[in-house]
């Protein structure tokens, strides 16, 4: 039953890593109708940064990480100023083209400092013996990691919900034309959305960077892995990315825990969720929490 | 008039003629060569200071005269682990008239196993996949394969395991690199080395390796072999030892001793594992820079040459790009002596003449570099060695598995 237990806490953890991750596909999306391809390189950059901050300049990290997440969040937001301001009007194909080339662009930008080549790891800030309950454990960076998630997960959905801004946000997603004829300047709020998503970015950067090492290529991948979060959770819904980054993370645990080393089975953990994906899609084919946009001509 | 100049420009043509032809004939010949590789893109942690060990050798080979007049002209290219790419890099080197070819992943050794044997071209690539060898005569492993890297930790475990049949399971990456040794294992397993293989766990991103940890505690696993790259390894290592799982000394009871092949170490590893690397139990053919000898005063004193940062210069994988570019040179080397032209023909005659008195010592290996007709295979020798105190440090001297002979 521990077996169980264990796999329920490290399926939850995972998930909800996975959900932060995906926040940013989310933001930018649930404001600019944007899937940003770029995902994965701007969560490499955070934690990049983060390390920089954290052993080059000797910046204590609960003092970087912050600080490197309000970095990410102006680089974001230059990004968005310089590559994808034009873009606003244009069919969304051409912006999510701009976005693959934008993902090619901070390629290169990373493979000219020593993090596209090199490896490196957080220097340990946290107690390295897990937390253990009756037989379950879970580590303290993962513990820290999930506590960051809800919180930054709590405060964006405030924001959307209950926020000026986070408002006009919403109705620019909703009607940019209507957004505009009331005031609401579209261009700022395109910036903010790529802003929020980079510090969003950067938060998952560092976590997943504290728990597998800074290695450009397993950081990077995170844009990708968690795809299937936000299709399912639905593109524009943040409690979506949440449920949907905790199915996974628990589908992924399962799969491992119960189907690999069995009837020969192997790696199981990293199709079942493609698979759940699927048969999802087929009964909610705008994800579980996706809005279904009906237009009347 | 017109008649005068035209004599006067023609005499002057000829003088120029005779004085260049002799500086010519002096300059020495340019054998060109090409190296196919990800400096950056997937893997590039490997293959980025890999190039600067051969890109570093040949400068070497060239300003210090190893060939005499002669000239090494290395072309390397980035193919950013693209296999399409890596192709197309390889067509233009053969336009370019090359005379060996370096190779580097195990994908595009595979992919290009037939364009090798069209072209006749020697190669010798990064990727020690025993299946680079199979229908193929004109790929060289520089080391001992992935195959006998596992063998080789197996017949270790066997040998020094305490109490009855040790289980064992295999950590892998999921492709053609990482299962390559699982089949040859069990086939060592079969023709009698006294292990069970419990499992085999093929990996992929993952955040959380508690549960794979705890079920294969739960099967009595006590060892577990890796055939990937550092980063999974790292996570893994983290979380065995959060939960206390890591063996402090080989076999302890009730512990997992972590072992792993070639790319599953080195620096790299203690980069990304930081403390939780130590007691990792890894082996390859070469030697290590913070253990002194010959091999590595040679490959610090290169790396320093040529204005190496002290990661790249203590890395394994510019040991490995100097070894390759210490064998071409060789082969080279012996065809010139022998009188020979250098041709892609005299070159791979050479390398298969490699063997008994000719084989060949870079000291970057723990072993001799031999090949023959009918074995590819460079340096059959391994060492094993152990973190300890954020360095790997030498275990026993350098062995030849017996059971990778065995399954043949």
């Amino acid at each position: 039953m521990n077996y169980f237990f264990q796999l329920v806490i490290s399926g939850i953890v995972v998930g909800s890593i996975y959900a932060l991750s995906g926040l940013g596909f989310v933001l930018i999306y649930k404001s600019s109708r944007v899937l940003n391809i770029a995902h994965g390189q701007i969560i490499a950059a955070g934690a990049f940064i983060t390390y920089a901050l954290t052993v080059w300049v000797d910046i204590p990290i609960y003092i970087s990480f912050p600080m490197s997440m309000v970095l990410t969040f102006f680089l974001a937001m230059s990004v968005e100023r310089v590559f994808l301001r034009r873009l606003i009007g244009e069919p969304i194909i051409s912006v999510i083209m701009v976005t693959i080339g934008l993902m090619s662009i901070l390629d290169g930008l990373i493979y000219l400092t020593p993090f596209g080549s090199e490896n490196f790891s957080f220097p340990p800030f946290l107690p390295t013996t897990p937390i253990s309950v009756a037989g379950v454990s879970v580590s303290w960076t993962q513990m820290v990691g999930v506590v960051i998630t809800f919180t930054l997960i709590g405060a964006f959905s405030w924001f959307f919900k209950k926020s000026t801004v986070g408002i006009s946000m919403r109705a620019v997603s909703d009607d940019q034309m209507a957004s505009m004829s009331i005031g609401i300047s579209v261009p700022r709020v395109f910036g903010l959305a790529w802003a929020t998503a980079g510090l969003s970015a950067a938060a998952a950067g560092g976590i997943i960077g504290n728990i597998t090492g800074l290695n450009f290529e397993t950081l990077h991948a995170f844009g990708i892995i968690v795809f299937p979060v936000v299709i399912l959770g639905g593109l524009d819904s943040i409690l979506g990315a949440v449920v949907a980054g905790i199915i996974m993370g628990l589908v992924q645990q399962f799969a491992s825990g119960y189907l690999d080393g069995n009837w020969g089975l192997s790696g199981t953990g990293e199709v079942m969720p493609y698979i759940i994906l699927l048969v999802i899609l087929l009964f909610k084919p705008h994800g579980l929490f996706g809005i279904h946009e009906i237009e009347r001509v | 008039m017109k008649k005068k100049s035209m004599i006067g420009w023609m005499s002057l043509l000829v003088a120029v003629t005779m004085l260049t032809l002799p500086v010519q004939s002096l300059a020495g010949k340019v054998y060109k060569l090409g190296l196919s590789l990800a400096i950056t893109g997937p893997t590039s942690d490997a293959g980025n200071p890999y190039s600067k060990g051969v890109e570093d050798y040949f400068n070497f080979v060239n300003d210090t005269k190893i060939l005499g007049d002669d000239k090494i002209e290395c072309t390397i290219r980035d193919d950013q682990y693209n296999n399409d790419v890596t192709k197309r890099n390889f067509e233009d080197f053969i336009s370019q008239g090359i005379v060996f070819y370096l190779n580097y992943s195990t994908g595009s050794t595979l992919a290009l196993k037939k364009d090798f044997e069209e072209e006749k071209m020697a190669v010798i690539p990064a990727s020690f996949h025993a299946g680079n060898l199979i229908d193929s005569h004109y790929i060289f492993l520089p080391i001992a394969s992935y195959s006998t890297q596992a063998i080789g930790l197996g017949e270790y475990i066997v040998k020094n395991h305490k109490g009855g049949t040790p289980k064992v399971a295999m950590f892998i990456h999921p492709s053609a690199f990482g299962r390559g040794p699982v089949e040859d294992l069990q086939k060592a397993v079969a023709a009698g080395l006294k292990m069970e293989i419990v499992e085999v766990v093929e990996h992929g991103k993952d955040l959380d390796n508690t549960a794979m940890l705890q079920r294969l505690l739960s099967k009595g696993v006590q060892y577990v072999i890796s055939q990937t790259v550092q980063s999974p390894v790292a996570t893994m290592l983290k979380d065995a030892s959060g939960l206390g799982l890591v063996a402090k000394s080989f076999g302890e009871a009730g512990k997992i001793t972590f072992l792993g092949c070639h790319y599953t170490g080195g620096n790299d590893l203690i980069a990304l594992a930081g403390a939780s690397a130590e007691n990792f139990y890894w082996t390859t053919s070469y030697i290590v820079t913070n253990e002194p000898s010959p091999g590595a005063t040679a490959q610090l004193e290169l790396a320093k040459k040529y204005n190496r940062d002290e990661k790249a210069a203590n890395s394994h994988n510019y040991t490995n790009g100097m070894m390759v570019a210490q064998v071409a040179t060789e082969v080279i080397k012996r065809a010139k002596a022998a009188g020979k032209e250098i041709t892609k023909v005299t070159l791979y005659e050479e390398l298969q003449a490699m063997n008994g008195d000719k084989a060949f010592s870079p000291g970057t290996t723990v072993g001799p570099v031999t090949y023959s007709k009918t074995d590819h295979t460079g340096v059959d020798t391994l060492q094993l060695y152990v973190v300890g105190g954020g360095v790997f440090k030498s275990v026993g001297t350098p062995f030849i598995p017996v059971f990778a002979e065995k399954i043949k």
